[in-house]
């Protein structure tokens, strides 16, 4: 059977590379760290598959079809579209289509109903952390897109069961893969908003904090904060995948940093995997 | 409240080719999404509060960029500034 390869996040966001030369020194030495760190978790993890978490910003969907959650099963996804992320080295990534196809019939037969999507384009949401993470091998990559983008958005509680799904699924894998997952996103931000650019630095410590009490605790906390706390702070919803899929045990931080030149609480963990296979 | 074709114009313009047609020619790119005229007035005269409150914030945000406007800017405009 497929093993579990351990829990992973990062922040994303498009001034990580747009502004990078703005940001201050000490902090710009930091994020570098923090991405470095888990590009060296998940090599040592051995991940031959990594279920990407993030959102879509527009990239793949439109108000046409918003799916709550869609699956990659396809055997390439395309890189990045945004002109601004034209330096991305990769066009195209390799996906698993033989473990995406059974996680989305594992989630159908557990009553959830993903979309899915056999060619994705990966936008900057999964492509900057992967980038700066300084992969020496890229894993083969499931793309999981949660809207966090568009209301209303799947519930956090679901996004926390969805994580419990996919390591379901990875127990149940018949093969000999090491699979982890990488969610992206958050902590708070807010886009396009009036308060765009507001960083909630007590939201996010608590948020950190509560991913090491009960999942009841963490889930709570964000249902009540969440509204007040900027737009882009949804996407902890990834965060709480990946929670979900550690069994909402072994989180660890790796940092955390408030940056005004890219308008984001970035924060790195990662999910100890002692005795998880 | 989502204005469906302000936001697919919005969302078109994420590509370069549209963003390079609509910098050449606003009033004929415009033409091609059913825009009341008060939607066409306000994308004229860049007026973040009103075009906010019918696009998601992420298109606003990706069309305002398009334009070449900074961040600050923007962020003054969309507190009516």
């Amino acid at each position: 059977m497929a093993s579990f390869a351990g829990a992973y996040a990062a922040s994303h966001g498009p001034l990580l590379v747009r502004e990078w030369e703005s940001v201050p020194a000490e902090q710009k030495s930091r994020l570098a760290s923090a991405f470095r760190s888990l590009g060296e978790r998940i090599t040592e993890s051995r991940a031959d598959v990594l279920i990407v978490v993030s959102p879509d910003h527009w990239s793949n969907f439109f108000l046409d079809n918003y799916p709550a959650v869609c699956i990659g099963v396809g055997a390439t996804h395309e890189g990045p579209p945004e002109p601004w992320m034209k330096s991305y080295p990769h066009r195209e990534l390799a996906g698993s289509p033989e473990f995406a196809l059974h996680l989305v019939e594992e989630a159908m037969r557990a009553g959830f109903e993903p979309s899915m999507s056999h060619r994705l384009k990966l936008d900057h949401g999964a492509c900057i952390p992967l980038w700066r993470m300084e992969l020496p091998n890229m894993p083969a990559l499931v793309p999981m897109l949660v809207n966090s983008i568009e209301p209303p958005m799947p519930s956090l509680a679901r996004c926390y069961a969805w994580g419990r799904l996919l390591r379901q699924a990875i127990d149940s894998f018949p093969g000999s893969e090491r699979i982890g997952v990488l969610a992206t996103g958050g902590l708070s931000h807010s886009i396009g908003e009036k308060t765009m650019g507001a960083i909630h630095e007590d939201f996010d410590r608590e948020t950190i904090r509560r991913f090491s009490a009960s999942a009841s605790s963490l889930l709570e906390y964000l249902e009540a904060e969440l509204p007040r706390r900027g737009n882009g702070s949804e996407e902890v919803r990834n965060w709480l995948v990946a929670h979900g899929a550690a069994a909402g045990r072994g989180f660890e931080l790796v940092d955390y940093l408030p940056v005004p030149a890219v308008i984001v609480g970035c924060g790195f963990a990662s999910w100890l995997t002692s005795g998880s296979g | 409240m989502r204005d469906y074709w302000l936001s697919k114009m919005f969302f078109d313009l994420q590509q370069p080719a549209a963003a390079a047609e609509f910098r050449a020619d606003r009033a004929k790119f415009m033409g091609k999404y059913s825009l009341g005229e008060d939607v066409k007035a306000a994308i004229e005269r860049n007026d973040a509060p009103f075009l906010a409150g019918r696009t998601n914030a992420y298109l606003l945000r990706y069309y305002f960029f398009t334009l070449g406007m900074k961040d600050a800017e923007f962020i003054r405009k969309l507190n009516g500034g």
